[in-house]
């Protein structure tokens, strides 16, 4: 039934359900640029309803073993594969432990349904600037492992998100992981966020502060532009000065005037500006209270 | 076309499955199960929630093909006989007592999602409860009617518990 329009409905095409990765590179390299990875799939289907996307091949990776892996090791850190959902990142304690802010941004993400079938890779590769765990994946310094033809690479996420629905990959090539190193035993780090029940956030922070003689900084904001975006100034402030009300008040006030907010249907840049000031404050308080 | 089986409601159910099919659709439209409601297509409103291999999935989300060779149960299949022919469970006849659905459209998706968290956690709490439903919208807005009939199959299992813990101790 689909009331006559395109939108109920999904473009043709043929699904691959490969059961190694050998196979899915395969796959990617016959068909790739004519070819769209799923995993969840949550958001392709969506994007596929709308046919801002029209692939012919439909590359489901959810058999792949390997992939289905979330890897804590003490010393090098986390790696989480790509067909790892939401709901099994909010549930891993070392996730809680070591990497607050991806375990309060993946635990608030639209609702359990959602996140129950949702990647975390796949929510890096959407790009799309309302998800919650790109801001909180930068924070932390994340990176992500690529596989293709021509071997695998690591890429810094900053630079794999290029833009809204643009990322650093190749039609062949395919995200395997997601990897963050050890968390330095001293680190601070939260998520906030303003949404309304489980719609996409308004704005939203991930702060993560490494405690020490050098303070190292990342504000990372997200829902507020079309990428998620860093105040390298506010974290300045924040690296600088001295923990007190005031320091904090500060760097909220150069957040909300650094970050570059847009106007769209869900809120005007001065809304905005408004919640980035209010989340920052939320966040290093929340961060210098621990 | 790819000829796939799917066990619906425990009935193994043979159909051939074009690959740009959603579960939705096929649940819906092919095999008749109606209390899958079709509304906003993109998983927002979760009225089309299905139970697949034990997880709550949009069924608007996912490929028929996903669920192939897999075990889908809507709230026909939550039944005490579990075939859909017979008894309502306890969340089914707390709806009916606190007038917990209006329009009746949502019903399906809230009764097999509360269900599925008292099976899973027979004591939820408030924040709880309001997070497992958080996919879901009612657009008559029986929220509170819902609140109390999951809060009345809560007490009432604590009582049956409790009843027991005394029982076993004489």
């Amino acid at each position: 039934m689909s009331f006559g329009s395109p939108y109920f409905t999904l473009p043709e095409f043929t699904y691959h359900h490969p059961n190694n990765l050998e196979e899915a590179m395969r796959l990617l390299k016959t068909h790739g640029e004519e070819a769209k990875v799923m995993g969840g799939g949550v958001g392709l289907l969506a994007f596929m309803k709308e046919r801002l996307m029209s692939p012919a091949h439909v590359i489901d990776i959810k058999g792949i073993r390997e992939l289905k892996e979330l890897k804590y090791t003490s010393g090098i850190g986390l790696s989480i594969g790509a067909c790892v959902t939401l709901a099994e990142v909010a549930q891993s304690d070392a996730v809680k432990h070591h990497y607050t802010a991806l375990h309060e941004a993946v635990s608030g993400a639209a609702d359990p349904m959602i996140r129950g079938r949702a990647t975390l890779v796949g929510n890096l590769c959407e790009a799309i600037p309302w998800v919650d765990s790109p801001p909180a994946l930068i924070a932390l310094g994340g990176a992500v492992r690529v596989n293709g033809p021509r071997g695998g690479r690591e890429v810094d996420l900053g630079n794999f998100i290029r833009g809204p629905v643009d990322i650093d990959l190749q039609p062949d090539e395919l995200v395997t992981h997601l990897v963050l190193s050890e968390s330095p035993p001293s680190r601070r780090s939260t998520f906030q966020k303003f949404s309304v029940g489980s719609e996409f956030s308004v704005a939203s922070v991930a702060a993560s502060v490494v405690l020490g003689r050098r303070r190292e900084v990342r504000l990372v904001y997200g829902g507020v532009s079309s990428t998620p975006l860093r105040s390298l100034e506010a974290e300045k402030v924040v690296a600088e000065g001295e923990v007190s009300e005031a320091m904090i008040q500060k760097a909220a006030h150069v957040a909300s005037r650094s970050v570059q907010c847009v106007s769209d249907v869900l809120a005007s840049a001065d809304y905005r500006r408004h919640l980035v000031q209010v989340l920052t404050t939320k966040a290093l308080k929340r961060v210098f209270e621990r | 076309m790819r000829e796939s089986e799917v066990k619906v409601n425990g009935q193994i159910r043979m159909r051939e499955m074009k690959d740009n099919e959603l579960l939705l659709d096929l649940l819906r439209d092919r095999l008749e199960v109606k209390s899958v409601k079709a509304a906003c297509w993109r998983g927002e409103c979760g009225l089309c929630t299905v139970l697949l291999n034990g997880e709550l999935v949009k069924s608007c989300l996912v490929l028929a093909v996903e669920a192939s060779g897999g075990e889908v149960v809507t709230v026909e299949g939550i039944g005490e006989d579990g075939s859909g022919g017979g008894g309502l469970t306890a969340i089914q006849r707390a709806f009916m007592e606190h007038g917990a659905s209006q329009c009746g459209f949502c019903t399906p998706a809230f009764v097999l999602t509360t269900h599925e968290l008292l099976r899973r956690n027979p004591s939820p709490t408030e924040s709880e409860l309001t997070e497992a439903v958080s996919g879901l919208i009612c657009r008559c807005g029986t929220y509170n009617q819902i609140r109390e009939a999951v809060a009345a199959v809560k007490a009432h299992d604590k009582r049956s518990v409790s009843k027991k813990l005394v029982e076993s101790t004489r």
